[in-house]
């Protein structure tokens, strides 16, 4: 008997209700860039996991996780894959402690599923990556996937009270707790966002929430240039005024916005949209003396968005960090109207177009480059907005592109001098390498 | 304040205190590397760091101030060539004993390391030195019109590095967040000696998250040299409001309600009656008292939200039954009101010889049964209790008066701590909020923490500092630690 039959048999002793298959059709559809599990399970309970964890442990099989799979191909290409395991049916909100603002949630549980149960209460987990719907708590932790509003929420880190994680022996583990404030041990609640799998399985999650806000109104300004564009960013983010997020749309990407979304956006120069919550006084004060920034930086145009036409507009534009080759670029904010030019100089040295959506006022760009098959001018494109990006204290990371392009390029960049570090984490917490490697930072 | 000497060494020592030969050449090759006037070894030089503002003391043998980076790195080297261990301190107002060397060996002060080393304002970034005061940096930004954030009540004498070691917090950490939401990247000494940057002056940073997992890692490890931290804007308007309440439990249920409610301000403390009386001796802040509780409340941020957000308190607070509201007319008044808070601990002091402060968190909708629980726990030990703390985060701080005169009082003091952390475990919380484990809390670490929990975390430190070269001995439980404490004679 093969170590893969030993595990489905003893799986199958274990339980006969967890869902398992090896049929080629099902595998398919848990791919991972390309390459195909030789089984898949989809274990209901935190037990199961444990279970299916130690099992593979023991006979020295490997296994990735996967929630909805939304960012399952992010990384480098996977080593030796054994198991897929898929945590969406672990879906239970298990508490919601409303009158102190925390929640405490399966890992499988999507996004939009999550914050349907917890608007009931007039609240919500502050966080905004794309692929809500499909997207599950434990794979955007795993993935620390953000979107827009990072801006005065921050990320995943600055949520997650308490985790449970399955370990690489199958052991379950828990760090931090379910109150908003503890320093009680090592905050390994941080080492786990981010890791991508590869330290453990993420299986239950505490949080602390946020009201929902009581209005909301964004305010879109154009600019003919992109140093104008940032002039008012900087300006924003050194004044007394609160924005939630602050988003900038390059001219490819309003319309790519315009013709696929049917929104319309100016489609030469750059947007940046606005968004503010809170009262409406101080919304209206914020937009006002945003406006005036603004023109003080030459701003062309500005309008307002509410209601439902505000919804679809983020919408758009968080859907729109993931292209089919998509490089997230961080850099000073100082930095921003330099890396933007570079970007264009870039493309046009290699005959490329890029469409760039940044969170203007953290540093970050999505650049989405294309066409897709010009494989040898992107991998040079690659290195060079890499470079530029790590020459400014920033980075780069490739987070979605074909297999193809993956082979030749190195996804996150050359690991740091600090890789040392997080080799030796890894050695101690999955020495056997029971969670794939190849994946993360360095093939970790 | 500090009382005892530290508990018997533990049965299995992880060091040998070092011996008198060894420590004059491990004297003289530091005196080589940083100058003689840097190096102190005599016992009357010692004695200023053997202690922290909890109540363990331990005498270092070796105390260093380094002036830079490349200084901390030889140190580690010279520590280790000689396997003695190393202890970082800051200020040595931790309340954990996060700082006390119970192992002896080198104790690395950072009072010479306390400079700003830049100051970006359109980036919203400063570094640091470790040694550097928290308040110092914020009130070096302020003329700008910016601050750094985490407040702990020590910021005017606590340094940032101690804070990083300890994921300090603060009154006004409600809204904001800890120092761990303030970093965002670190430069070490690992304990090969190796100087390696973390993080850095942009998010997202590709690999894990190693400045999340060293901040609050309490000097086991790795030795901080530098700090990126995030500045922020001053708010335009403040509003501070002082709430009397007649009972504790509407007190407290006004603080579940303003955080239910969705207001969240920038602070909420309460004082319970014991706290309000030394501190209007020591203060006259104006508190009534009579109360049995008053709330210190802060919302700040634009004007239009200050006088939104001021408004909704207000009222929630009447609805508790609030005996009145004052609402801090000037800078000079609000001042008054935060001083009677801050210097809280110090007052305390006017009432009783000594005291002992606990650190734990409950879901803040648990609050009245814990305070209850704490009055009763205390009670039984025959202690008197005040409670100061911050209400909005459920961050309890019980202090609990003693007099270490009287026989047997300190071993009392300490069960009824255990007991306190063992109530706020039981109700879902924790046992430190802000002030660390250290030596402190190691055998608390059980009461929330499995064995599986406790073992993942040390791998980490198996990781990275697996022969407990920095900071030996804390943090975890110790198998086989004696459990009855020596009282120091004649302090």
């Amino acid at each position: 008997m093969t170590e893969i039959e030993s595990f489905a048999t003893a799986i199958r002793q274990y339980s006969t209700a967890i869902r398992m298959t090896n049929d080629p059709d099902e595998l398919r559809n848990h791919a991972v860039d390309g390459a195909l599990p030789r089984i898949a399970i989809i274990p209901e309970t935190v037990e199961q996991v444990s279970r299916s964890v130690a099992l593979a442990n023991q006979l020295g099989l490997t296994l990735i996780t996967r929630g909805g799979g939304s960012r399952i191909n992010l990384g480098g290409i996977p080593e030796r894959f054994d198991i897929l395991l898929e945590t969406t049916k672990l879906k239970r909100l298990l508490e919601h402690e409303a009158p102190d603002l925390t929640c405490h949630v399966e890992a499988g549980i999507t996004l939009t599923a999550l914050q349907a149960k917890l608007s009931k209460k007039g609240q919500w987990l502050a966080l905004d990556p794309p692929d809500a719907q499909q997207a599950t708590i434990g794979g955007i932790l795993a993935s620390n996937a953000s979107g827009p509003k990072r801006l005065r929420y921050g990320t995943a880190r600055d949520m997650v009270i308490g985790l449970r994680v399955v370990q690489a022996s199958g052991e379950i583990a828990r760090s931090g707790g379910s109150v908003v404030k503890n320093v009680a041990g090592y905050d390994l609640n941080k080492l786990y966002i981010g890791s991508l799998g590869t330290l453990g399985i993420i299986v239950e999650a505490n949080f602390k929430l946020q009201p929902f806000p009581t209005n909301e109104r964004t305010l879109i300004l154009t600019f003919s240039n992109a140093g104008d564009a940032m002039g008012t960013v900087i300006a924003l983010l050194g004044s007394l005024l609160t924005p939630s997020a602050i988003e900038l749309i390059d001219s490819n990407a309003a319309s790519d916005m315009s013709d696929f979304f049917g929104l319309t956006l100016p489609t030469n120069g750059y947007t940046l949209a606005v968004n503010f919550e809170g009262s409406t006084s101080s919304i209206d004060r914020q937009v006002h003396e945003t406006q005036l920034l603004a023109r003080k930086n030459n701003a062309l145009v500005s309008d307002e968005l509410v209601g439902k036409a505000q919804d679809n507009f983020w919408n758009i534009v968080r859907e729109h960090t993931q292209g089919t080759i998509t490089c997230k670029a961080v850099v000073l904010v100082s930095k921003m109207a330099i890396y933007l030019k570079t970007i264009k100089q870039v493309c046009q040295k290699h005959e490329l177009e890029a469409a760039v959506v940044a969170h203007a006022g953290n540093g970050i760009l999505y650049i989405e480059l294309r066409p897709v098959d010009a494989t040898f001018r992107l991998v040079e494109a690659i290195h060079e907005l890499r470079r530029y990006a790590q020459e400014e204290h920033g980075s780069m990371v490739v987070e979605r592109c074909p297999p193809d392009l993956k082979r030749r390029i190195s996804v996150w960049g050359e690991p740091d001098r600090n890789f040392f570090l997080m080799q030796r984490i890894k050695q101690q917490f999955d020495s056997k390498g029971t969670f794939v490697k190849g994946r993360f930072v360095g093939g970790l | 304040m500090s009382i005892s000497e530290l508990p018997s060494a533990p049965t299995t020592s992880l060091f040998e205190r070092i011996s008198a030969e060894t420590k004059v050449e491990v004297v003289r090759e530091l005196c080589n590397l940083l100058g003689s006037r840097y190096v102190l070894d005599s016992p009357y030089d010692l004695m200023l760091y053997e202690y922290d503002a909890s109540i363990d003391r331990c005498t270092p043998d070796i105390v260093v101030l380094p002036a830079s980076t490349e200084e901390v790195a030889a140190i580690v080297i010279i520590a280790s060539r000689y396997d003695v261990p190393v202890v970082p301190r800051g200020a040595g107002t931790g309340l954990s004993g996060g700082a006390i060397p119970i192992y002896g060996g080198i104790m690395i002060v950072f009072a010479r390391m306390n400079r700003i080393l830049d100051i970006d304002y359109t980036n919203l970034r400063a570094v640091v030195q470790p040694g550097l005061v928290n308040l110092h940096l914020s009130n070096a930004l302020n003329p700008q019109g910016f601050y750094y954030v985490p407040d702990p009540s020590s910021q005017r004498s606590c340094t940032i590095g101690g804070n990083v070691g300890e994921n300090a917090g603060g009154p006004h950490t409600l809204i904001y967040g800890v120092t761990t939401n303030h970093v965002l990247g670190v430069e070490i000494v690992t304990p090969e000696g190796d100087i390696v940057q973390i993080g850095g002056w942009t998010c997202d940073t590709p690999g894990y998250d190693l400045t999340g997992l060293l901040i609050g890692s309490e000097g086991t490890l790795c030795i901080v040299t530098k700090i990126i931290v995030r500045i922020v804007h001053l708010a335009e308007a403040v509003k501070t409001m002082v709430a009397v309440f007649d009972t504790m439990d509407d007190a407290s249920n006004t603080v579940s309600e303003i955080i239910a409610s969705g207001v969240i301000p920038a602070a909420i403390e309460m004082m319970d009656q014991m706290i309000l009386q030394a501190v209007e001796a020591d203060t006259h802040a104006g508190y009534p008292m009579d109360a049995a509780a008053v709330l210190l409340m802060e919302t700040e941020g634009l004007r239009e939200v200050v006088a939104e957000q001021t408004d909704k308190i207000v009222s929630i607070c009447n609805k508790h039954h609030a005996r009145a509201v004052r609402i801090a007319a000037n800078e000079a008044e609000r001042q008054l009101f935060w001083a009677g808070r801050k210097n809280a601990f110090g007052a305390v002091g006017r009432i009783s010889p000594e005291f002992y402060v606990q650190d734990g968190v409950v879901p803040r909708t648990r609050l009245p049964y814990v305070l209850r629980r704490i009055g009763e726990i205390c009670d039984s030990y025959g202690l008197r209790v005040g409670n100061v703390f911050h209400a909005g985060d459920g961050n309890l701080h019980p202090l609990i008066l003693f007099d270490s005169q009287i026989p047997g009082e300190v071993e009392r003091v300490r069960k009824a701590g255990h007991d306190i952390l063992a109530v706020c475990a039981e109700v879902g919380g924790t046992i430190t909020g802000e002030h660390g484990v250290g030596i402190e809390k190691q055998e608390e670490m059980a009461l929330i923490f499995s064995e599986v929990d406790l073992r993942v975390m040390q791998q980490v430190r198996e990781a990275w500092n697996p022969h407990q070269l920095f900071n030996p001995g804390k943090l975890f439980p110790m198998p086989g630690r004696c459990a009855d404490i020596k009282q120091l004679q004649g302090r």
